[in-house]
């Protein structure tokens, strides 16, 4: 069976466990200051610095092939960016100054978003936006989209295989059509997936007014605590060199 | 104990008349029920109204009362009922919540509020008691049909219910689960559980149950004591539109003499994430056959189909056909599949449309040549009815239908008789035998031994990816047949 997920499914042991707050913590930093950020003064630092802190992490979650892809490019990109470029000029260099501004920018939110989700099982998820109080209102639809997706995605690929067979495929036709073939089997096989999910769900008893426990175990170890106070001191900083103490 | 009383059912507004009449049903602790009956008898909606799925979840006019314990749950809400009956569904695909075993196994009691603790002790002893150690911390979408059902019994076991409903739990498994799943039976019914199971397949029960009931438009036909049942003759269990509850027994067809001509594959060679899952050098199967493809759950089957239709292109392989030969990407051209959920393979608003989809142009010719297929399935009457409004084996007809019209001559059905009754299941077979008829070559994944004895007259025997044997009805297949469906015989693997 082929596995199509958005969080992981499992928890797996690794190195560095990180509490899912600190890595949606690092991923907000990393947003902010990556992709909003300027391009000078003290930025020039903490902007690799957050970079290198997305990619160790996907490192030591032991994607070791794309976490050496991913530094292969961003270390060609920066050192573009910072040392070619201002001696390039034409429209080369415009090509390069528009890769290596994209890639720089988004690389490393890309590189977190990915670790988060692929180190972050469901409960490990919910557990987490418990602990922030955040309201039962968005955890538990957000933990369905979670739990739907791979459905989604399991239909989409028999509806897909199904078309081909058939023959039905993009161009010639109709692209509307197309996409309607695709997409009315796909809806009509996922609403009733999800209702005997409910069903199913509801008699378990989902639902009921107790306070809901959790047996998975988060919380803050040294390397949270840690990455929080660099976060928290990185957003200080760039702050400070905005305002003009640099 | 269990006490319907003067029920009376039906869903929602739409003009089906009632689903339930007239039950009135006392079932005393610790006892197992078996529940069966045809498709539409009221079988499942009876479940649903021991589970409190009616009237909570599914609305509808409901008349009389549900007493478990005295209370009527019919009045209380779902998460009341939880902790009381437990409940396994048809389809292990949609009864997770979780996405990972251990997450799945602890949400009904999280749901409850129980504290850590005891749900880590529940826990072990469940593990150790369905023996699932290995299944733990794993993701739910890797694991098989069968090791789903486990998992579902297991999650429900957790919450400690005296009663289990069991809604058809066999439906998608293989003969080796199905004994695994009655192994799961029986140590509720150790535990003095109360068991209500309804089902389709009821040879793996008949050891386990104490009643069964038989339904019949809604009522309850019949109320014997599993003796009584075992002793009604085969012929009348097939009468009363039941699946057998012997072994099945094989018969020579030697009436029919196969095809000298051969399809010869060479090569079919595939490979998920690095582990090989499908091994085939060199196949030779005689042209215009019914091929039932058998083993068990994990041994290939589904992906040499999908590699003989042509869906996996990564697959290398190649099909000759007389002096033809057909690569992958061809053959997509050349196979048809019917896929084991119809509703997958059917865009179009209306039969006739989805129809003429599989031919080249909307000629008078090509209707009038639908037409002719349309009735000759029974499905001249809703022509222009959309197909997804249609229950499953209709669809089946529907998929079968478009098959024929697209002129490929080989076939791939995957699973036809899943979840099907003895009238359902016959009808698939005299299709299956029409289009064998036609000259077409049909491919049948099937783990159903009335199917293959109603119509199979050649087989593939898989086992890790490889082809084990293949062959006719000959004496020594026949007896492997046989022993295939004997050796996981689910009343040994109880009475040992």
């Amino acid at each position: 069976m082929i596995e199509w997920q958005v969080l992981s499914s499992a928890s797996k042991n690794l190195r560095v466990n990180l509490d899912p707050r600190t890595k949606l913590f690092l991923l907000i930093t990393i947003c902010i200051l990556v992709i909003g950020g300027q391009i000078n003064g003290i930025m020039l630092i903490i902007r690799p610095a957050l970079a290198a802190i997305s990619l160790i992490l996907l490192f030591t979650a032991g994607k070791r092939k794309i976490s050496n892809i991913c530094i292969g490019v961003y270390v060609f990109f920066f050192i573009c960016e910072n040392f070619i470029l201002p001696v390039m000029t034409g429209t080369l260099g415009f090509i390069l100054l528009f890769f290596s501004g994209f890639i720089t920018r988004l690389l490393p939110g890309m590189v977190m978003g990915y670790y988060t989700v692929e180190t972050t099982s469901v409960s490990e998820f919910i557990a987490a936006m418990k602990k922030i109080h955040l309201t039962k209102k968005i955890v538990i639809p957000l933990a369905v989209m979670f739990r739907f997706f791979p459905t989604v995605i399991e239909e989409y690929h028999a509806i897909g295989d199904a078309m081909r067979m058939r023959g039905i495929r993009f161009g010639g036709k109709n692209i509307f059509k197309i996409l309607e073939y695709r997409f009315i089997p796909m809806m009509i096989c996922s609403i009733k997936i999800g209702e005997e999910l409910s069903a199913a769900a509801l008699t378990r008893g989902l639902g009921a007014p107790v306070h809901r426990t959790n047996i998975c175990r988060i919380g803050f170890h040294f390397i949270d605590i840690f990455l929080i106070f660099l976060c928290i001191a990185l957003f200080i900083l760039s702050i400070l060199s905005k305002i003009g103490v640099f | 104990m269990i006490k319907l009383q003067g029920i009376w059912f039906s869903y929602g507004n739409e003009n089906t008349g009632d689903e339930l009449r007239n039950i009135n049903l006392t079932i005393p602790e610790g006892q197992v029920v078996l529940i069966c009956g045809e498709s539409g008898c009221g079988k499942t909606t009876l479940t649903r109204l021991i589970n409190g799925l009616i009237p909570n979840y599914y609305e509808g006019k409901l008349q009389g009362s549900v007493l478990i314990e005295d209370t009527n749950i019919s009045e209380k809400p779902l998460y009341d009922i939880a902790p009381l009956v437990g409940s396994v569904f048809q389809n292990p695909r949609s009864q997770f919540f979780s996405m990972d075993t251990t997450s799945e196994l602890a949400f009904g009691c999280e749901n409850i509020g129980l504290s850590e603790d005891l749900i880590t002790e529940r826990m072990e002893r469940v593990v150790s008691d369905f023996q699932i150690s290995y299944l733990m911390g794993r993701s739910i979408f890797a694991l098989s049909g069968g090791e789903k059902q486990k998992i579902a019994c297991a999650s429900s076991a957790m919450m400690e219910p005296k009663i289990f409903v069991l809604d058809e739990p066999s439906s998608n498994l293989d003969i080796k689960s199905i004994g695994d799943l009655a192994k799961v039976i029986a140590l509720w019914k150790e535990q003095k559980k109360t068991i209500i199971i309804t089902e389709h397949r009821l040879s793996y029960l008949m050891a386990l149950a104490d009643r069964v009931i038989y339904m019949k438009n809604g009522e309850i036909a019949e109320d014997l004591r599993i003796e009584e049942f075992k002793n009604i003759p085969q012929k009348e269990i097939y009468n009363m539109g039941l699946r057998s509850i012997a072994p099945i027994t094989f018969q020579h067809h030697n009436d029919k003499i196969l095809e000298k001509e051969m399809l010869e594959l060479s090569n079919f060679h595939f490979s998920y994430e690095k582990i090989p899952t499908l091994e085939i050098n060199h196949l030779k199967i005689p042209k215009r056959s019914i091929v039932g493809i058998i083993g068990n759950n994990g041994a290939g089957k589904t992906t040499f189909a999908r590699c003989l239709c042509g869906l996996e292109k990564k697959s290398a392989g190649e099909l000759q056909i007389g002096r033809k030969i057909f690569s992958g990407k061809q053959r997509l051209n050349q196979c048809y599949m019917v896929m084991q959920n119809p509703s997958h393979q059917l865009f179009t608003e209306e039969v006739m449309d989805e129809v003429l989809l599989s031919m080249e142009d909307d000629t008078e010719e090509n209707r009038e040549l639908v037409n002719k297929v349309l009735h000759d399935l029974n499905l001249q009457g809703l022509k222009n009815r959309h197909p997804m409004s249609f229950s499953g084996g209709q669809q089946q007809r529907v998929a079968i239908a478009s098959a024929i019209v697209s002129g490929r001559s080989m076939m791939v059905f995957d699973e036809p008789t899943s979840g099907l009754d003895f009238r359902h299941m016959k009808e698939v077979a005299r299709n299956l035998q029409k289009l064998g008829a036609m000259g077409n070559t049909l491919f049948i994944i099937t783990h159903d031994p009335e199917l293959i004895a109603e119509c199979c007259n050649y087989f593939i025997f898989m086992e890790q990816g490889k082809v084990l044997w293949s062959g006719g009805w000959s004496d020594l297949n026949m007896q492997r047949i046989i022993n295939f469906f004997e050796a996981t015989q689910y009343m040994e693997l109880i009475h040992r």
